[in-house]
């Protein structure tokens, strides 16, 4: 490969000014003209049936344009179990779901119509623990479960609250247990937490009579999968609909699906063409769009006296709150890799994503893979130390290495976990232990290990413009969410035409306009959209070439392009622009366009009954993270001193944004594990939807942080890359619970590790040593 | 945020014109000082004002003096961030500059005022505790005359206060103390920064000259119970004698059980008991040590 130009470096992000600056226009920020103001209704009952709603008052009232409730819109919607209403329909299943909107003039008033819509509930009994809720007895949240149209490979459990049930079986976990020197058995919990974006969430939509089009202005992470499941719930053709993509203010997950978008369109049926908008405040958007599972891990592991793993099991209840939305494919790509990266020759796992009456559950950053790291990163400790083994050794003995088949059946290749775990623990100086220097404060370090798929199979396609000054324009539906995609499609881009960065532009992005894409999710744009632009734009290189061939008089092969020329190998002075190359032949608005799109080829489907697949994921991101912290003994409070987060990204394309993800990724990761968690009470209620009484860390709270970029090529990525979005806050609260149990040897089993729980835990103890 | 409920608003340039105002207008109204608590009130709480009358116009009522006799008076409508920065406070009663360094943020701070901070009587107010242990005067105006209240009096409940509707708090002061006199501010919450406080435990007492006893001992907690308290039976039991780590727990351990702390969603009752007792140990341990120089100091000393 000829030495890279732009791609590997450390450029700065292309957004960063208008960002700074203010200028950026979010999703939220977005006014059109003769815009109308919509606002919802939300049910203040978690289960219950809706008697009688009585919108006269409201349609009356000055300055109204509309009011829908789940009688003017019929429709229900669902990425995998089309189970959820836009409106709802004749019973509320959390409190927090729409249930009527109105459109008005402007906010207020639309305010004040909300309040003088009557709605009449009759209580059902409401779940809120996901184990209660599929325990025989338990009524149906969803009465016409069997009935709703679901893709192929949902699997309903035996109650009708389990939504799938995923199942992974390998070997014969009885006898592995049999054959173990030691068994471990323990239960694990990780609360309902947010997503917190800056930005709440928020949608516009317009319907034109005429046309018969319907436009959605929204911040979604992918428009294409939106388009599809509008399109799907009202039974329009696609090409009647159209996304257009804003910039979005950070989702972190919460921003896939249909959040917003079916009140936005619901009212829009009804204003005579007028767009409406529709925009959540952070209470709203707190109960009322997405959260991330809560987990009941149950894990059961044995090994032999030398440390090798010979059996893993493992019973995960996902809590999915009212509707189904990710839950599935949240179950199944978070069970599977569940018991760690580990050789086990015996292993169950059984998921159940289980209904519930609080809000709904879905995508989240790392997509199940935190919940079973804390499971399974903790038990690992708690084994090494029963062993009286080195956390670090025992790790070694088991993990991962290159040609290893899983315990899923996949040979796996470009496992950079070793690496990852050696430099992650050498960075806080594993061997030493910790000075204890004050009294009454405890230090300890631990670490934890992860390994994270991919969604796959899935398509990117990319266009990539070149037009008479040698400008380049790219055409790609990835969604720039904060993560710093343009920066990095513009590297790709400009890498393989040889100009400079600052030629490159990314076009807005408009399904009208731009080619497909599956979505900006589960960490796989840099891989699935950096190979579709790299195609596209080598096409595009390619017919420039051909376009020069006869103007140069040389063959293509004796061509070669570099800082915006393309010219004779041997004779560098014969050169043309790439614009001049494009007027020639195309005349003074002549363009050449380049296509390219990638598809990973799945092997065999994932088979429902062992959860058995020879290509699981496009590729894997493996990461190791470690902390050092300190535990004040009379209050609970953990300081967290420094932090090494070491991940195997396959090639970085941009370390700066690397160590930025990196970074961003495991303060969130703190968070998680010290403070995130939604109170909801038995009633089905949020009991602190706001940034009082829900904790995110500050820059205050956050410690030294040392990032380390691993680099163990994937051969099918784009330069050897692969992906870094979510991993890093996988390992977050399960290294930082392992560094709170070598520091008190308490072992911690409930997230979060909130100053009052930790100070129970060791009062606790302390009566325990007692007795 | 919601926009606020439209509202008549009042700029006077006098108590005069002030008081005038109120009675003019009868009852409904608010003062503005900085607004961090009164127009987010208005803005997601809910709270509609009859009208609004802003203060930051009225002459006098800001600054940090310090008298000949030795007081201190400090304007109600002086900042935190002056409070927290003011040389004659960071030399005598560093412990105070250290609780208004604890609300909010800087930038919250810039317009938080010490005034607002008393009036709008928060059970976590983070002032209140150090200025109670100082034993501050508040002085309270009107178009009736002036009236002096001992801040300790001074919190009715939640919410609540002595003054009534049309009463404007115009300075608070501190009376002149021993240069023995030592304190700390410990407040106690999950988050280093931008939290309200669970627990807030003041103590101020003054070594004496020869044996380094406790005198004039003031204990006072922040966060739990309907106003902020003092810790009576703690004071009483350190008062005269001569600290030691075991006396500190002991004293902590009264306080605790003096405390009247409520369950909530940020935590239970029995857990901020038990932050009092482990909060008011550590405070007086401090207060002995002497005042913490730094930022870094001050968290690591709430450990
Ligand atoms: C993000 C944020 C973080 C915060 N963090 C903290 C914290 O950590 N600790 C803490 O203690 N507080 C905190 N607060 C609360 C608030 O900042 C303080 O209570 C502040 O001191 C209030 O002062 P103000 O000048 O802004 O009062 P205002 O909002 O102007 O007024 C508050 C109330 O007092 C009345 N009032 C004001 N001045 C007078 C006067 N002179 N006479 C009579 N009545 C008067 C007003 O009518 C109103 O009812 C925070 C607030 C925010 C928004």
């Amino acid at each position: 490969m000829a030495e890279l130009t732009v791609v590997g470096k450390p450029v700065t992000r292309v957004d960063a000014n208008e960002k700074v600056t203010g200028e950026a226009i979010y999703g939220y920020d977005l006014v059109l003209p003769n815009m109308l103001y919509g606002k919802t209704l939300f049910s203040t009952k978690a289960h219950a049936r809706i008697k009688r709603i009585s919108t006269e008052k409201a349609k009356a009232f000055p300055g109204v344009v509309a009011v829908v409730t789940g009688a003017d819109v019929p429709w229900t919607h669902g990425e995998s179990i089309k189970d959820k209403p836009f409106l709802a329909q004749g019973k509320v299943r959390f409190i927090g779901e729409p249930v009527a909107a109105v459109a008005a003039e402007d906010e207020d008033i639309a305010q004040a119509a909300v309040k003088l819509i009557e709605v009449e509930y009759e209580d059902l009994p409401v779940y809120v623990d996901p184990e209660e809720a599929c325990k025989s007895g338990a009524v149906a949240i969803h009465e016409d479960f069997p009935k709703y149209r679901k893709v192929d490979f949902i699997v309903p459990g035996a109650h009708a609250n389990i939504a799938e049930h995923f199942k992974l079986r390998t070997g014969d976990v009885a006898q592995g247990f049999k054959e173990s020197d030691l068994v471990l058995e323990e239960k694990y919990f990780v609360p309902m937490i947010q997503h917190a974006a800056m930005e709440p969430h928020s949608a516009h939509a317009q319907f034109d009579k005429e046309t018969g089009r319907l436009t959605i202005w929204v911040a979604n992470d992918a428009p294409f999968r939106a388009l599809h499941e509008i399109a799907e719930a009202l039974g329009m053709p696609k090409e009647k609909i159209r996304f257009i993509n804003p910039l979005q203010g950070g989702g972190f997950g919460s921003k896939g699906g249909l959040k917003v978008e079916p009140i936005a369109v619901a009212l829009a049926f009804h204003t005579n063409g007028r767009p409406v908008r529709v925009k959540f405040n952070r209470e709203e958007t707190f109960i009322s769009t997405l959260t991330r599972h809560e987990a009941v891990v149950y894990s059961k592991t044995g090994v032999k006296k030398d440390g090798t793993l010979m059996a893993r099991e493992m019973t995960i209840y996902w809590g999915a709150g009212a509707y189904a939305e990710k839950s599935p494919t949240v179950c199944i790509r978070g069970s599977l890799p569940a018991p760690g990266p580990y050789r086990i020759p015996h292993v169950k796992v059984d998921g159940y994503a289980v209904y519930t009456n609080k809000p709904v559950a879905g995508s989240y950053r790392g997509y199940g893979i935190p919940q079973g790291a804390w499971a399974g990163e903790q038990q690992m400790d708690e084994i090494a130390k029963r062993l009286d083994m080195d956390a670090v050794e025992i790790r070694l003995k088991n993990i991962f290495v290159e040609g290893d088949i899983s315990y899923w059946g996949e040979q796996l290749h470009a496992v950079g976990l070793k690496e990852t775990l050696t430099k992650a623990t050498e960075a806080i100086e594993w061997g030493n232990k910790p000075h204890q220097i004050k009294p009454g404060v405890k230090n300890g370090k631990g670490f934890a290990c992860i390994q994270k798929p991919t969604r796959s199979p899935t398509t990117s396609a990319a266009g990539v413009m070149v037009n008479t000054k040698g400008d380049i324009t790219v055409l790609a539906g990835t969604v720039e969410i904060g993560q710093g995609c343009n920066t990095i499609l513009s590297q790709v881009a400009a890498e393989e035409l040889k100009v400079p960065m600052a030629k490159v532009q990314m076009h807005p992005l408009d399904t009208d306009v731009i080619p497909y894409d599956a979505s900006t999710t589960s960490s796989r744009s840099t891989y699935h959209m950096g190979n579709a632009v790299r195609r596209a734009s080598i096409h595009a290189r390619e017919q420039i070439m051909e376009a020069a061939s006869p103007m140069l008089e040389a063959k293509t092969q004796d061509l070669d392009c570099v800082d915006g020329k393309v010219f004779l190998k041997d004779q560098p002075q014969m050169a043309l622009t790439l614009g001049e190359v494009v007027r020639r032949k195309f005349g003074p608005e002549g363009v050449v366009r380049g296509d390219g799109s990638y598809t990973y080829e799945i092997g065999k489907d994932l088979d429902l009954e062992t959860g058995h697949s020879d290509h699981a994921s496009a590729f894997y991101m493996y990461a190791t993270q470690a902390a050092e912290v300190e535990v004040d003994e009379d209050s609970g409070r953990i300081r967290i001193l420094r932090m090494s987060a070491a991940h195997d990204v396959g090639k970085a394309i941009n370390p700066l944004n690397c160590v930025a993800q990196i970074e961003g990724g495991v303060v969130m990761g703190i968070g998680s594990a010290l403070h995130e968690e939604m109170v909801i009470d038995q009633t089905g209620k949020v009991r602190n939807p706001s940034f009082l009484d829900y904790h995110l860390v500050t820059s205050l709270d956050t410690p030294e942080l040392i990032s380390i970029i691993v680099e163990c090529a994937e051969p099918e990525g784009p330069y050897g890359a692969k992906g870094l979005g979510e991993p890093g806050l996988a390992p977050t609260p399960a290294a930082i619970g392992n560094a709170v149990a070598d520091a008190l040897g308490i072992r911690i089993y409930d997230l979060p590790l909130k100053p009052e729980n930790v100070y129970w835990a060791i009062q606790n103890k302390k009566k325990k040593d007692a007795a | 945020m919601k926009r606020t409920e439209p509202f008549e608003m009042y700029q006077p340039t006098s108590l005069k014109e002030a008081s005038r105002l109120l009675k003019e207008k009868g009852p409904g109204g608010r003062f503005l000082a900085g607004g961090t608590d009164l127009v987010i009130a208005m803005k997601e709480k809910g709270l509609v004002p009859k009208y609004v009358v802003d203060l930051k116009r009225l002459p006098g009522l800001t600054g940090i003096h310090e008298n000949k006799d030795g007081r201190i008076t400090i304007g109600a409508l002086t900042t935190m961030r002056e409070i927290e920065t003011s040389p004659v406070l960071t030399k005598k009663y560093p412990f105070l500059c250290q609780s208004a360094a604890e609300v909010g943020s800087i930038q919250i701070r810039n317009r938080a005022t010490v005034g607002g901070n008393m009036s709008n009587a928060t059970p976590s107010a983070d002032v209140a505790p150090s200025l109670i242990a100082l034993q501050a005067k508040t002085t309270i105006a009107s178009a009736a005359g002036e009236r002096t209240v001992a801040l300790e009096e001074f919190f009715r409940g939640p919410g609540q206060n002595v003054m009534s509707t049309d009463e404007i708090l115009t300075e608070v002061t501190i009376p002149k103390t021993s240069s023995r006199l030592v304190g700390e501010y410990i407040k106690f919450s999950p988050r280093e920064m931008m939290d309200l406080a669970y627990v807030g435990v003041a103590v101020v007492y003054t070594l004496g000259e020869k044996e380094k006893t406790c005198e004039a001992v003031h204990i006072v907690l922040g966060a739990v119970a309907p106003t902020p308290i003092r810790a009576k039976k703690a004071e009483d039991a350190l008062e005269g004698q001569i600290l030691s780590e075991a006396l500190a727990e002991k004293v902590g351990a009264l306080a605790a059980e003096e405390a009247k702390p409520i369950s909530d969603v940020r935590s239970s009752a029995e857990y901020r008991r038990a932050m009092v007792g482990a909060m008011t140990k550590r405070a007086l341990l401090n207060a002995a040590v002497g005042p913490a120089k730094s930022w870094v100091e001050r968290r690591d000393r709430r450990y």
